[in-house]
Order: C-alpha cells, then structure tokens, then sequence
C-alpha cells in the first residue's frame, strides 16, 4: 500500500529466514529450531517487559503518592528492579507440611502458561505476530482462563484460609469478567470483520477502530479496560490478593521464585491487557492514519510499528495504573453487581447497537 | 434532685467517700439492686464510663462510674468484698453491654468473678497465667517467662448461683466444632497493631468476632503503683500514641486536682492549642488508614504529607513526634517555641486549602461511599450500652463530647461545634473525623493569638503527695473518652492508678457491628471505629 | 421508568465522582514530591533543637562539667537508665564531699521523658537532637556521659 508500511515489514525476513534454513537441512528441523529460538525470544523479551513493568508501577506509584520512588540502585533506582529480581531468585522456596504439594507446585506454572500463551498472541510489529491464526481473539479469550485455574489451585492447595478465601473470590470475579471482556471483544470483531489478529490489525490501516467503531467502539474500549483489569486481578478490583483484608490472598503461602511467578504473572497480564487493548482498538502496530490526509499517514509511517506498538501499550498501562492508584478497592458483592447488572447489560445493548450500525453502513 | 440523697433514698444503707470524687459505698449484696435501680429509673444512668477492679489490701472490690447521656451527671458506685479466696460480685453485663469486657479485665487483674457474666475469660494476660497480678499480695515471681504457645479455649465459664446456693460453672461455648474460624491478627496489616481477633466466617460474612487482647500489654497500671506521680507521667504518651498529649492531660489534671494546683492561664491556653493539634494529627491519620485499610494507598499519602506539618509543628515545641513528654504536673514542660504561633497558621492555611482534595479523591467517591454508607450499622442505644465514645459514639447520634459537656482547658471560653451525625454507619462515623478536623481548626484559630503572656508552668514541690482518696479526670482525646483514676493513700505513688481505655469499648463494640457484614466491611469498619491497640492493653 | 431513570443517573454519577478522584489524583502527579532524601540531605536537614534525641553531659574547654554526682537524676528516672558512681574526697576542711566517677547512661532503655534534666538542679545534663544513634549491638548503647579526667566545675 506504500512504502515504508512495507519497508518495516518482518514478513519477507522470516520467509527468508525459514527458506535458507531449509536449504541446509529438513523442514521439520528447520521449523524446531525456528520455534526454539522464538521461545528464547519471547520468555527473554516476558522477563524485560516484567522489569520495565514493575520499575513503571514503582515509578509512576510514587509519584501519585507525592514520594519519588526507588532512588538509590542506580541512577534514578533502575537498577532497584534487577536486585529485587535477584534476591527473589536466591530465596528458598518453602514446602509447606500440610499442603497438596502437586498442586501446589503446579500452579504458579499454570499461571505463568496462561500469561506466556497470550502474550505470544499479541502483534508485536508488521509481520511479526508470533501466534496468528483465523480465531486469533478466540484463542487469546481461551488460554487467558487458564491462569482462573492456577489461582484456584494455588488458593486450594496451600491449605490456608487466607488462601482460600481470596481463590475463591478470584474465582468469582474473573469468571465474571471474562464475560464482558468477551462481549466487548466481539463488538470489535463484529467492526473488523475478522478473528485473526493480523486481520484486526490489517482492517485498521484507514483509522483506528476506536475512531471507525464511534459510540459503541468508545463502550467497548472502557468496558474493556474495566473488565480487564478485572482480569488483570489489579486495583480497585485486587480483592483476591486484598493485603488489607487476606494479607496477599492467593498466593501468601508462596515464597521465592514460585512467588515471582504469580508477580511476574501479574505485572505481565497488565501488559497484555493493555496489548490486547491497544491491538483492538487502537490498531496495534498500525500508525495513526487518517483516511485522506496521505502527507500526513505518510509522516506516520515513518515511525515503526513496534513503536506504535509499544507506545499504545504503554499508554494504556499507564492509564491503568492511575485507575489503580486512585481509587479504594470494591467489595466481592459490588464486583459481581458491577459486572452482572452493569456491565454485562452494557455489553449486550452495545453489541446489538454495532451490528445495527455496521449493517446498516453507519460506521467508517 | 440531689445525687446523694437519691442514692440514699434508693439505698439508705450507702455511705460515700468524699476525698476527690464523690463515691458511693454498697456493700456487695445491695450492690445489684442499687445498680438497676440507677440505671432504669429517673435521670437513668445509661452510660458505664469505667470500671476500676481494686484492692484496697483486705477487700477486693470494683469502682462503678456512671454517666447520665440526658443530664450528664456522673456517680461513682463502689462496692468490696472482704472474701479474698473466692471473691464474688454480680455483673451488670445486662445493664451496660460494656461491663462484659469490662468485668473480664476485673478479673484478670484481681480475680474478682462477676456472677452471670457470660464469658469469664482471662482478657489480657495468657490463659494459663498464675495469680491475680493487680492484687497487693501478688508475688511478682509467680511466672517466669513462657515460651509455649498459648491455647485458647474455645469455652468460656459462666459462673452463677443454681438453686442450692452453690456455684456453677456453666460452659458457653465460644466457637463450635463447625465454625469456619479465621485469625485475623496478630500480625495483621489491618488491625492497627498486634489486635487478634477470632472471626467465624460463613463464606464472606462474619458471624462472630471474638478480640483476643493483650499482645501488647505493658502492665503499666501495675509500673504506675511503683512509680513516684511525675514518673507514671512518661507512660501516657505510650498509651494511645496518637493521643499522647491529651491523655497526658487527663493524668496531669487528675493530679492537679488532688494536690490543688491552679495551673497558669497560659499553660491552659497552650495545653487546649497543643490537644487540638493532636486531634488533627490524629484524625488525619485516621483519614490515611481507613483509606488504606479499604484499597486506597494513595490517599493515604496524602494524609500523611499533612500530618508530617503537625509533627514538625509539635516537635519543634515539645522536642517530640510521637512520644513528646510535654505537659507536666502545673504546666507544661518548656514555652512555646518562638515561631510556634506562624507555623500553626501558616498550617491550618494549608490545610484548608488542600483538604478539598481529600474529599474529592475518597469522600465523593462512589466505591468509597458503597462501602461506606449503611455499612457497620451501630445504634445509638448500642453505642451507649457499649460505651463507645468518642467519634464512634457521636456517629451514632449521642451527645458525648466531654469538651463539651465537661469542659476542661480553654474549651469553655472557646465557641466550636459539637460534631454529631445520626447515620449509625460507617460513613458517619468518617464525617466526624472530618469535620472534627475543621472545627478543631477552628479552636485553634480562636485561641492562637489570644494566647496570654506569663508563667507557662507553676513550681511544684519537689516530691509531690496526693491526699489519700480516689481523683479521677477525663478528657475527650481523639478517639473518645480517656479517663484517669488514682487511687492514693497520701504516698509518692499510687495505691491503684487507672486509665480508661478509649479503645477497649469499640474493640468489644466490633462483634456487634460486624455480624452480618463481609470481611472487607470488617476491615472497613475496623478502621472507622479507630482504635488504637496501645491503649487497649496498656 | 423510574428506576431505570435512577439506574441511568446514578451510574452517570459514579463515573463522574471516578473521573473527579482522577483528576485529584493527576494533579498531585505532577506537582513536587515531598520525599526527603536522607542522608544525602544531611547538610540541609532540619531538626528541631529540641528535639529530645540523646543525653549528654557538657564540658566545657578545661574538661569540666557541672555534675556534682548528686544522683537526683537517677532517682527521678522512671526507667533506671542512669547509674550514677560517686566518690567521696576528703576537704581540707575535714568535709567530705561527692565527685563524679562515672555517669553512665543507657540509650536503649531511656524513654527520653526528661524528668532528669528537670532533677538536676546544676543544669549538668540536657538532650540534645543529635538522633542517628543506630548501632549494631546493644553494648553500645551504654554511654559513659562524663569524659575521661573530667571534673567539677567550681
């Protein structure tokens, strides 16, 4: 469509890639080893997207709070993360006398596969989506229940009430969202079209779906945001964790790297919510176009799209740690009213208003 | 009518003390039927300020004080048995809901047991603890350090008089076999110190809260008795620490009182100023906790960045922030310092400008106001019963201010507002505090360039003696009513020195208002109540 | 319709209060932070002079210090942080009179009450807000207040 979109493309260096491998030795082996080095790619890229994260949360936290946050690691405290990583690394990992060890040890891996399984899906340049394919957002919607499962297996298995009681509301509280998250998504789909993710991408080259989807894309942008960070398990909706009530719900009983999951887990699912967001309704690697004014779609292009990616994700995560860090947490009836009497209506009604509007032709 | 011959006509046989506070005498047989009658006929005597368990050497015994909520007259009933082995005494748990928890701490002190007194358990020392500690015959050796832990027993005696005329030890249970129990405490980030308390739960609801005291307690009642007056001094502050002046205040006119020391005017000024002070630190802090304790850690900055103003303001005059040793028996220990007066306006200027955004981050917020508002319902016939002063107490629609209704200090010179909600809920009982903070400004601002020069301190004797007798004083600290009692034989030091503690009563109030409500209500109404757990265990 | 007007309006104003704690919260953002950096903030730190960190005893340029040893101080303590070791001289006068061997003095247990500064009737202790006492073990938290071959001033 025009050049630079294509310049940056990665699609012509994977290919090639994949076809000098092929050239050397046989396809399958070829294909084993490309998929090892995506792995290594992408558990690298989870670890340092982890560390940018938490350094963010530390950051910009402090800062609402009027505190300047970790200053002395390092310049401006950024090497407070690394250290913090470390000590979590060399501390001993506590079996527990009376819990179900299998499980137990079970969970904070499910927890981290949920994450991982996701964050492969997102979009992350032109060209360079690692999990693409036809139900791409059905895929996305499905693995990311997984992590309900780790939870609930870590709140069971350590045999404590405070586990328990925070698992079990975790429970509650992303079963529910996962439904309005889901409606949400699907008015987007019903815009695009399409449930690939390259293909949601792609539909957005003459404008944002945000700016196509009008009213409704603008619903179910914020009823995104509000259900996934109800997803996300993060404030005012962390009341499975709830240190003030449940001291850190779910997963008290952890410690050492198994605690680090569920942290990095975290952290990382604020990404990937912000991911997804941006990827849906903020056209994920696309640059901002507006339909007409090439000079200017032109200027854009010349900034890459992992750029583009990057900086939408991030805004969104932002704006999700100023929710977090403002408001008083809910309690487990207000979710589930919020969700159930609210939301899910809201979905609903929204959804039948895209479709209205895409039928009839109302949308860009 | 009199109060004395209105005891005399419903008990001829009383006699009274007269040294310091004026105290009716019953033997422990009349003593029941005087109770009733004080608290159901008449001028009726619905509130139960204290109880002080005592030991006068020969006679075991309790000091009753009683407070009208309709004239604010107050009445000491007093009664002794001279039955050391067994000593026994009717409860008047029926009547006041605070004697439950009130009668335990009796009996754990001087092992005095009430009759009919649902839930005779040891309150603050370990369950397996040997002898009675506040009685004069204690042996200090008694009980060397343990280390095993403590078991709690999930049963708690009854005693009570069956028809033979024998005692029997009735057996309530606390919690049954089935009950889901879940520790909250002691080391919990919401209970605001080292408070247990036993929750049963059913799924998210509480259905029973039963507070285990006393991981804290200092025995200072006990230190008090060995301690010369000016000593027992440095253990106010250590009490409710964020009432530090104002229940130093409360000792200090209690001893004042009794040696008939006239304090200066401008150490009166000083004291009302520094009290008010206080009371914004604290319900600023307050402000910060109950947002903490409910999901919100930015707010909670907030409060304290302000409270930061106060402390620096506090310290520079009593060279303390949190423990600040700053009245003194006849005054107060140095003047105020010179820039004393600018800073306070230049703060209550500050603050009013930026407390808007304490309202707008949290007050206005719809989570907030869900959590909040009919939430933690406690009545005010609860609120009296249970002896929940304070802002708990005001929440609740009763007219409890001492500042107000006792007034001590400048607070009779002063024009402020009584501040008093009739919601019962937790959302009430934050707006006092709120409020509190302005109309506690608004104290300052009358008194702080009316301040009189002088003496800021009257010379005492060098080794100060109360005449024998019982003085009491109370003053309304941040979080309700704080009372100190001595009891002196004409000594250096006391015989019994009590103090009321503000936090017992809403601690003990918790199961009352929580049964029904979420753990995260719980925490919430945990942190409207405000309860400092210092000043429970003492 | 009512209820569905209430319903409308009162979501409409749950958002509102949300958006208001927002802009609170975004303000307070970008205004300047109140962290103080301690210790790089040494020189510039303010402490208020009487602020009650530590007792000491002053001497002044000939090593002499006010104290007549005559243990009010020790008596006044609520805490018995001060021990006071007095010696007795004889006078050419045949008097004997009290000196100062040792002062010594526990930070850990002082409860920074003052009431020995106000026994004192010779001014000879007072606190001062020096307050980085942390050490790493106890021991050294027992200070001898009086230095080495000190004496009374006269």
């Amino acid at each position: 469509m025009n050049g630079f979109l294509d310049y940056y493309n990665f699609k012509p260096v994977a290919e090639w890639i994949h076809s000098s491998l092929c050239g050397v030795m046989p396809e399958g082996l070829a294909l084993f080893l490309e998929g090892l080095v995506v792995a290594v790619v992408i558990i690298l890229l989870y670890a340092i997207l982890a560390i940018a994260l938490i350094y963010m949360e530390r950051k910009v936290c402090a800062f609402f709070q009027c505190r300047l946050g970790p200053m002395r690691v390092g310049k401006w405290g950024l090497l407070q993360v690394f250290a913090d990583v470390f000590k979590i690394l060399i501390k001993e990992i506590i079996k527990l006398k009376n819990s179900d060890h299998f499980l137990y040890e079970l969970a904070p891996y499910l927890v981290i596969l949920a994450s991982i399984l996701t964050f492969s899906c997102l979009p992350w340049h032109n060209g360079m989506g690692i999990i693409d394919f036809n139900i791409g957002i059905f895929f996305v919607l499905a693995v990311s229940s997984i992590e309900v499962v780790g939870i609930l297996l870590a709140g069971w298995s350590s045999n404590s009430k405070y586990t328990l009681i925070g698992a079990m509301r975790s429970g509650a509280m992303m079963i529910s969202y996962e439904l309005s998250l889901g409606m949400a998504m699907l008015a987007m789909v019903a815009l695009s079209g399409t449930m690939s993710i390259s293909g949601i991408v792609e539909s957005q080259a003459d404008g944002w779906n945000i700016f196509k989807g009008h009213i409704p894309a603008w619903i179910a942008f914020i009823v995104y945001l509000i259900a996934g960070n109800a997803e996300a398990n993060r404030g005012p909706f962390d009341l499975a964790e709830a240190e003030q009530e449940l001291t850190a719900g779910y997963h008290t009983e952890y410690s050492g790297m198994h605690f680090g999951f569920f942290y990095l887990a975290e952290y990382l699912n604020l990404f990937i919510v912000s991911g997804i967001a941006a990827t849906v309704f903020l056209g994920g690697w696309m640059p901002l176009h507006i339909a007409g004014l090439d000079a200017f779609n032109q200027v854009m292009d010349y900034i890459p799209g992992v750029v583009w990616f990057f900086g939408k994700a991030f805004l969104i995560v932002f704006l999700l740690m100023w929710i977090k860090w403002t408001f008083p947490r809910l309690r487990i009836d207000q979710i589930l009213t919020l969700e159930w009497k609210y939301l899910i209506p809201i979905c609903l009604f929204n959804l039948l208003l895209m479709v209205v509007l895409k039928v009839y032709g109302l949308v860009f | 009518m009199d109060i004395k011959d209105r005891i005399l006509k419903l008990q001829p046989e009383a006699t009274f003390e007269e040294q310091g506070d004026l105290i009716a005498v019953v033997a422990p047989g009349k003593f029941r039927a005087l109770m009733e009658a004080l608290r159901n006929e008449g001028d009726k005597m619905d509130y139960l300020r204290e109880i002080m368990g005592l030991d006068n050497g020969t006679e075991l015994g309790a000091v009753y004080y009683l407070e009208s909520t309709a004239t604010y007259e107050q009445i000491a009933v007093k009664t002794m048995t001279p039955d050391r082995e067994n000593p026994m005494l009717p409860s008047v748990c029926d009547l006041w809901k605070t004697a439950e928890i009130k009668e335990r701490e009796v009996y754990d002190f001087f092992g005095i047991r009430f009759l009919n007194n649902p839930d005779m358990r040891r309150i603050f020392l370990r369950e397996d603890w040997k002898g009675y500690p506040l009685r004069k015959d204690y042996d200090m050796n008694s009980n060397p350090l343990n280390m095993e832990n403590e078991v709690n027993a999930d049963e708690g005696d009854e005693f009570v008089i069956d028809s033979y005329g024998s005692v029997e030890d009735l057996k309530n249970k606390i919690f049954d076999r089935n009950d889901f129990v879940v520790n909250i405490g002691p080391q919990h980030p919401s209970t605001h110190g080292v408070l247990r308390l036993r929750t049963s739960l059913e799924g998210e609801m509480v259905k029973k809260i039963d507070p285990v005291c006393g991981y804290i307690h200092r025995g200072i009642e006990k230190m008090a008795e060995s301690m010369t007056y000016p000593q027992t001094l440095a253990m106010t502050d250590r009490l409710d620490y964020l009432s530090a002046n104002q229940n130093r205040h409360a000792l200090c006119m209690c001893i004042e009182k009794a040696c008939g020391i006239e304090i200066p005017e401008r150490a009166k000024y000083i004291r009302t100023i520094i009290d008010e002070l206080q009371r914004i630190d604290s319900h600023l802090l307050y402000y910060s906790c109950l947002v903490m304790d409910m999901g919100g850690l930015t707010p909670f900055f907030y409060g304290f960045r302000d409270r930061e103003m106060v402390l620096d303001i506090l310290e520079d005059t009593t060279g303390g922030r949190l423990i600040q040793n700053y009245y003194v028996i006849g005054g107060v220990q140095a003047d105020l310092h010179p820039e004393f007066q600018t800073k306070v306006k230049a703060f209550i200027k500050h603050l009013r400008g930026i407390i808007h955004e304490y309202h707008e981050i949290f007050t206005g917020n719809v989570i907030a106001r869900e959590r909040l508002i009919k939430v933690g319902m406690l009545s005010r016939e609860d609120a009296i019963s249970l002896g929940t002063t304070g802002g708990t107490g005001r929440a609740s629609g009763w007219h409890n201010d001492v500042r107000k209704h006792h007034p001590y200090g400048m607070y009779d010179q002063v024009d402020f507002k009584e501040i008093v909600y009739d919601g019962c809920d937790s959302f009430d009982r934050y707006m006092v505090r709120m409020d509190e903070i302005m109309e506690s400004m608004n104290i300052i601002e009358q008194l702080i360039d009316r301040i009189p020069e002088g003496d800021y301190k009257v010379k005492t004797k060098p080794i100060i003696k109360l005449p024998a007798g019982t003085y009491s004083a109370s003053v309304e600290t941040s979080r309700g009513e704080f009372m100190a009692i001595i009891v002196s034989d004409g000594g250096k030091s006391p015989v019994r020195l009590h103090f009321r503690s503000t936090g017992l009563p809403l601690v003990h109030a918790l199961d009352t208002v929580c049964r029904g409500n979420k753990i995260a209500d719980l925490i919430a109404i945990g942190g409207t109540l405000d309860y400092v757990i210092p000043d429970i265990d003492r | 319709m009512n209820s569905f007007a209430k319903y409308i309006s009162g979501m409409m104003g749950g958002i509102k209060s949300l958006l208001i704690g927002m802009r609170t919260s975004i303000r307070v953002f970008f205004r300047k932070k109140i962290t103080e950096q301690y210790p790089e903030n040494r020189a510039t730190l303010y402490i208020s002079e009487r602020y009650r960190g530590r007792l000491v005893m002053p001497h002044d340029e000939n090593n002499q210090h006010n104290c007549i040893a005559c243990g009010l101080c020790q008596m006044a303590c609520p805490n018995g942080t001060i021990k006071v070791t007095a010696g007795k001289q004889e006078l050419e006068d045949g008097k004997t009179k009290r000196y100062l061997v040792k002062y010594e003095y526990d930070l850990g247990s002082c409860l920074f009450c003052q009431l020995c500064v106000n026994a004192c009737p010779h001014d000879a202790i007072k606190f001062v807000n020096d307050f980085e006492n942390a050490v790493f073990t106890r021991s050294k938290l027992l200070l001898q207040l009086n230095h080495e071959g000190s004496s009374c001033k006269k």
